[in-house]
């Protein structure tokens, strides 16, 4: 199903959408040409221009939840007391407005992990909760940056896996095309929003890609043992986690207990980043990952080779976001192709290696 | 590839610990004491149930909680137990509690040692320090089940007497038939009389067969390197050795990304692995 929505039309649709529902939508960051996604609030204007610096990722898991809260405290003068652990899973009816394809595609890769009834172990309550109560509604892209590369993924910009709703930009107004039941009732409740149409969907952004990738899931365990290479790739970075934060994949985190009083405090999980140089260090002092080498290589190896292995999924959606927002300029594309190169270029020593010894 | 046995927890808030007491704490070294527990809810006790091997996540509530071996006999008796070395924060606050205060506990979690695969071999368990905790509990299930398997042995090395857990235990199995159980310390000390040598060498001269056993492991890094390669040069080969391994946890149930070795998750693949296993992963150890 496809209608129209002009212009005029998008700020009443939201008003109508948080009636009902928590309503997130990309807000420009004054003067920054970026923007981030918030929880839209009347009056403010949504920006459906820039692309945000940070993934909409944390409307299903946010940078900071409670897990539970519990009414005991270490200490407690009064042995026997009961200890209370209330599980705190909220989730009110959410709307994503203004995600882009490769946010609503990342909602699907993250699905298989957090929100799975096949799976006998990968169950969240929290994220199911959230992604139950989550409709999204995608904005096509007409345009690509520098750093844009989705089309390396499958759908590129007008993809539709993840979203309920789709919006073409046209002059003057958007096309909207229902790919849920979620989206069509979206559609069917808004009517006066909405124009029977028959219009065309505009041309689409081309984005960059990176060729070849196929078979690097199988390429990249050769060169893991290669910490040069890891050492020139990472030469620049500063583990500061930007790439992971940013990222609509990434979905990395810590748990940890915060007291508000003596005897109640409560359980929260916090995004973490497998670039901080305390994420693996354990209570021995080893780390298994003491350098940016070493945890580069398994941000790059749990993207595009353990999660594959694991889920059939590559945990990247080329948003782009690693790129734009990295302070020292490592893009992965370059990593990629890289990575490519050095893999090539061993396996055809090791060939020769063997074709050498065999003769 | 070998299959590693699983008794699985299932829940639906698998995050969400389970409150539980503390009945007894037990000293068992300058910086380990070992803690014996029962869940609260007396259907949740009795419904719990574990494999040797296997490990759970004790809370103190307010100060976090961390991974431990579960160290008791799996045939349970209404607790369990776990033995702990005082590290940092967490275990800090674990050794300040005394019996009657309450804590919560996620367990178990990960795979335990594959003991039916195991049926009708001679076992020989490695173990230096707190190492002995998970096959402690191994070696209370070899022995639960005696008629099972043929001959064990157990060389378990500490730096000092004093370092030594499990003193009711070890007088125990000094005195079982079937059980060639040799504790040694690093450097001989006044009032030892027993053995006096590095794990992997007292295993060397223990000697025990390669022919139709297991050989488990587990202590510092640099112990057991060395012990593999004494188990190496005995006649072991990679798919008769395993080892449990550690790495720093969170979730415990394979989400928050921080135990991988290479696609696999210590907390829920492991931690239980066969050294073959770990050959086919990336060397991140
Ligand atoms: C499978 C497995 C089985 C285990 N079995 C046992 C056992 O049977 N017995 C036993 O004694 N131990 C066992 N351990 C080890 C035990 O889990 C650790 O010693 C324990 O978790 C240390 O916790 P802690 O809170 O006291 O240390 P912490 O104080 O948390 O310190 C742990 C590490 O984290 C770092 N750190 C501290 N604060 C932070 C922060 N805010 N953010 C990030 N990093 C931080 C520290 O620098 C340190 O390296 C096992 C571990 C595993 C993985
Ligand atoms: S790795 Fe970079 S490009 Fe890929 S999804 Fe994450 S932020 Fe986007
Ligand atoms: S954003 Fe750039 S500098 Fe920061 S951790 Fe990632 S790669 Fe390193
Ligand atoms: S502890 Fe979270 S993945 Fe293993």
């Amino acid at each position: 199903m496809t209608k129209i929505i002009k212009n005029d039309n998008i700020a009443r649709l939201l008003e109508q959408l948080a009636e009902d529902a928590e309503v997130w939508a990309p807000r420009e960051l004054a003067g920054t040409g970026t923007a981030i996604f918030e929880r839209w609030q009347n009056g403010v204007a949504v920006d459906l221009e820039h692309i945000t610096s940070i993934s909409a990722k944390d409307v299903v898991l946010p940078r900071t939840e409670k897990l539970f809260d519990f009414n005991y405290a270490f200490g407690d003068p009064v042995p026997g007391e009961n200890i209370e652990i209330v599980a705190a899973v909220t989730a009110p009816a959410t709307v994503l407005f203004g995600a882009r394809a490769c946010d609503a595609k990342a909602l699907t890769v993250l699905d298989a992990l957090f929100d799975n009834p096949e799976s006998e172990s990968y169950n969240d309550p929290n994220y199911q909760a959230r992604r139950r109560a989550l409709t999204v509604i995608t904005l096509a892209c007409t345009t690509a940056d520098a750093a844009c590369f989705c089309s390396s993924f499958g759908e590129g910009p007008a993809g539709k896996a993840g979203s309920d709703l789709i919006l073409y930009p046209l002059e003057g107004g958007y096309l909207a095309e229902a790919v849920t039941a979620r989206g069509e009732s979206i559609l069917d409740a808004a009517t006066r929003f909405f124009e029977e149409s028959n219009a065309e969907p505009p041309q689409l952004a081309e984005t960059a890609t990176v060729e070849g990738l196929d078979g690097l899931q199988q390429q990249l365990p050769a060169i893991f043992k290669d910490l040069d290479f890891w050492n020139e790739i990472t030469a620049t970075c500063i583990s500061c986690g930007f790439c992971s934060h940013g990222c609509p994949t990434c979905y990395c985190f810590n748990i940890h207990d915060e007291m508000s009083g003596d005897r109640k405090g409560e359980r929260l999980r916090s995004w973490d980043a497998c670039m901080f140089y305390v994420y693996t260090q354990e209570a021995s002092g080893h780390n298994p990952r003491p350098t940016q080498a070493h945890r580069y290589r398994n941000r790059i190896n749990h993207k595009f080779s353990y999660y594959p292995v694991n889920q059939g999924e590559t945990l990247c959606t080329g948003c782009g976001r690693c790129i734009r927002g990295c302070p020292t300029n490592l893009d992965i594309r370059e990593v990629l192709r890289a990575a490519k190169a050095r893999a090539v270029e061993t396996e055809l020593m090791a060939d020769g290696g063997k074709a050498e010894t065999d003769k | 590839m070998t299959t590693i046995a699983q008794a699985g927890r299932k829940s639906t808030e698998p995050l969400r610990p389970e409150p539980a007491t503390v009945l007894e704490v037990i000293q068992e070294t300058p910086n380990i004491r070992t803690l014996r527990l029962a869940f609260d809810d007396p259907s949740v006790m009795e419904a719990f149930s574990f494999l040797p091997g296997q490990i759970g996540q004790l809370s103190v509530l307010g100060a976090g909680e961390s991974t431990f071996a579960i160290s008791s006999a799996p045939s349970g008796s209404g607790s369990f137990e776990f033995s702990i070395m005082k590290a940092g924060v967490v275990t800090g606050a674990i050794h300040e509690l005394a019996a009657g205060d309450r804590t919560a506990v996620r367990a178990p979690m990960g795979c335990g040692f594959p003991t039916d695969e195991w049926k009708g071999k001679n076992i020989v368990l490695v173990a230096g320090g707190i190492g002995m905790a998970p096959l402690r509990s191994l070696l209370f299930h070899l022995l639960d089940n005696r008629g099972d398997y043929g001959e064990l042995t157990l060389v378990y090395g500490a730096r000092t007497p004093a370092d030594l857990c499990y003193e009711a235990g070890r007088a125990d199995w000094q005195q079982r038939s079937g059980l060639d159980f040799t504790a040694t310390i690093d450097a001989a000390c006044e009032g030892w009389d027993g053995c006096v040598g590095l794990v992997p060498n007292v295993l060397e001269e223990r000697g025990p067969s390669p022919e139709n056993s297991v050989a488990v492991t587990c202590g510092p890094p640099i112990m057991i390197r060395f012990t593999l390669q004494s188990l190496s040069k005995m006649g072991f080969r990679e798919e008769q050795i395993y080892t449990t391994l550690e790495r720093r946890m969170k979730c415990g149930i394979g989400i928050c990304g921080r135990c991988n070795l290479g696609p696999k998750y210590v907390c829920t693949d492991g931690p239980v692995f066969s050294l073959q296993e770990l050959r086919e992963l990336p060397e991140e150890l």
